[in-house]
């Protein structure tokens, strides 16, 4: 007989892309690229010597029983910063949740700028993303993750999005750094509390791993200024974090862009700039 | 032990002096100087986030069902279990920090923990923040994790509430009916802990995270975290 209770099966979308680095000659040249399904992996031209990953999943959104794999190599010595072409969007799930896996390994003397465009959920999204930062010996990161809920123009309020983030960077195996954000239906019933979200509808932290790193926490806190946030960053032993909590999207959006170029001392991905940010 | 005392009666015994040590290690009056950090509390109240009881028991139940407390509930509970890796665990531990203060108070505490058990058991301790310190120095108790968890979450509310009646107009009854009113709420999130494992970990405090930063630059500050 036909099973008349299964699922429909809808189709899901898997994606990779996988790119790498080193410094050679002088210069940081792509060694590595390889693209799958959904996920792809561009380099526009940029000027100057840190070379700019673009990642991106075709897909257009993410829903449950979608993979997506992101994963960057960097080599003794070389510089790269990495991004997300638009914002990555969580969609309504029947079922399971959305996977998404982002994977790091930074050589001795490297650096790493991971720095991807926001993640909005909408109304039951249930997305679970990994994000695994590896540092060698004396290499550093600079890490930001900013969540937004629903689209604040279509005055969206999701109520019952699901978001388990993990994030962690390690050195020589050990963890240094670590969070994760566990949103749920549950956390969203106190989102008004000051302890959770205050009432914001979005969220960041930013986290730079290096030797020294907290020497930067005065410049730091000397631009948590932006309206519609409320922002604070503390620094200790080879860390420094920022958080913060905004109204929406683009007051937070403007905090970040400039809590990161503080940290980074160049200018923003450009494909966070084209889509408004000037300051 | 009396000749002739039955056999099921000594183990009864055993059990109970189980719980009294249990008492011992996680009362506020177990020496370790819990009551100098305020996670982050005193600048929550010094920013009129936190202004009543009401506000004060809403903050509360954040730290307990999305914050610190749960967070180091499952620290905790890894770090009974028998042969559990606690360099590993530590440096997850102190990994997850929020905040500078959050380390700071994790350590000394769990420093102060350890040499009080160290004068107890006359055997060294190892150095582990605090919520780890306490799953090894139990891990030998016949007591379940769960009720382990409820007094570890009780001392949290505690030491919460205390900062609260010394620092914003509430007196010591309004804490201690708080304090109170909680145990429903603190012996489920107990419950539901002592299931949880390392991919278990998560929070959503940041509002809480953000004020425990905040705490490092306020001018004047009674405590220490």
């Amino acid at each position: 007989m036909f099973d008349l209770t299964a699922e429909p099966r809808m189709q899901r979308s898997h994606g990779r892309a996988r790119v790498g680095f080193a410094m050679t000659g002088g210069a940081v040249r792509l060694t590595d690229l390889q693209q799958a399904g959904s996920g792809k992996a561009m380099l526009p031209r940029v000027a100057g010597p840190v070379p700019e990953v673009v990642f991106l999943n075709t897909s257009g959104g993410l829903t449950g029983g979608d993979r997506l794999d992101f994963t960057v190599a960097v080599g003794a010595d070389a510089r790269v910063s990495a991004t997300t072409q638009t914002a990555e969007r969580a969609y309504a799930s029947t079922g399971g949740m959305a996977e998404v896996r982002v994977r790091a390994q930074v050589d001795a003397g490297g650096r790493l700028d991971w720095l991807p465009q926001e993640t909005i959920l909408y109304e039951a999204s249930r997305l679970s993303r990994h994000t695994e930062i590896d540092l060698s010996g004396e290499a550093s990161c600079l890490m930001a993750e900013a969540v937004v809920l629903g689209r604040h123009a279509m005055g969206e309020e999701p109520k019952d999005a699901t978001l388990h983030d993990r994030r962690v960077i390690r050195r020589d195996g050990r963890p240094i750094w670590a969070e994760s954000l566990m949103l749920d239906a549950q956390a969203l019933r106190r989102q008004q509390s000051p302890a959770l979200l205050g009432g914001a509808r979005a969220m960041a932290v930013l986290a730079l791993v290096a030797r020294g790193a907290e020497d930067a926490l005065a410049a730091l806190r000397a631009v948590l200024n932006e309206p519609g946030c409320t922002a604070a960053a503390s620094g200790w032993d080879g860390r420094l974090v920022l958080r913060v909590l905004a109204r929406d999207g683009w007051p937070l959006r403007r905090q970040m862009a400039r809590a990161i170029r503080v940290l980074t001392g160049r200018p923003l991905p450009r494909v966070w700039q084209m889509q408004g940010e000037t300051r | 032990m009396a000749m002739g005392a039955p056999w099921g009666m000594t183990i009864f015994m055993a059990i109970e002096a189980d719980r009294l040590r249990l008492a011992q290690l996680l009362s506020p009056a177990f020496p370790i100087g819990a009551f100098a950090h305020s996670q982050g509390l005193e600048a929550a109240i010094s920013a009129g986030l936190v202004t009543d009881e009401a506000s004060l028991r809403d903050w509360i139940e954040g730290a307990i069902l999305h914050g610190s407390g749960r967070m180091d509930a499952i620290f905790l509970t890894l770090a009974r279990a028998p042969g559990a890796d606690l360099p590993a665990l530590a440096d997850l531990a102190r990994a997850y920090m929020p905040s500078l203060g959050r380390a700071r108070e994790a350590e000394e505490l769990g420093r102060a923990f350890g040499a009080q058990m160290a004068a107890i058991t006359g055997q060294e301790s190892p150095l582990l923040p605090l919520p780890l310190a306490i799953g090894l120095a139990t891990r030998g108790l016949e007591v379940g994790d769960g009720e382990v968890l409820a007094l570890w979450l009780q001392g949290l509310a505690a030491q919460l509430v205390s900062v609260a009646v010394r620092f914003m107009p509430l007196g010591q009854s309004a804490g201690q009916r708080l304090i109170s009113g909680l145990a429903p709420l603190i012996v489920q999130a107990a419950a539901d802990y002592a299931r949880l494992g390392l991919d278990d970990l998560g929070s959503c405090t940041i509002g809480a995270d953000i004020a425990s930063m905040t705490q490092e630059t306020l001018e004047v500050r009674i405590f220490r975290s």
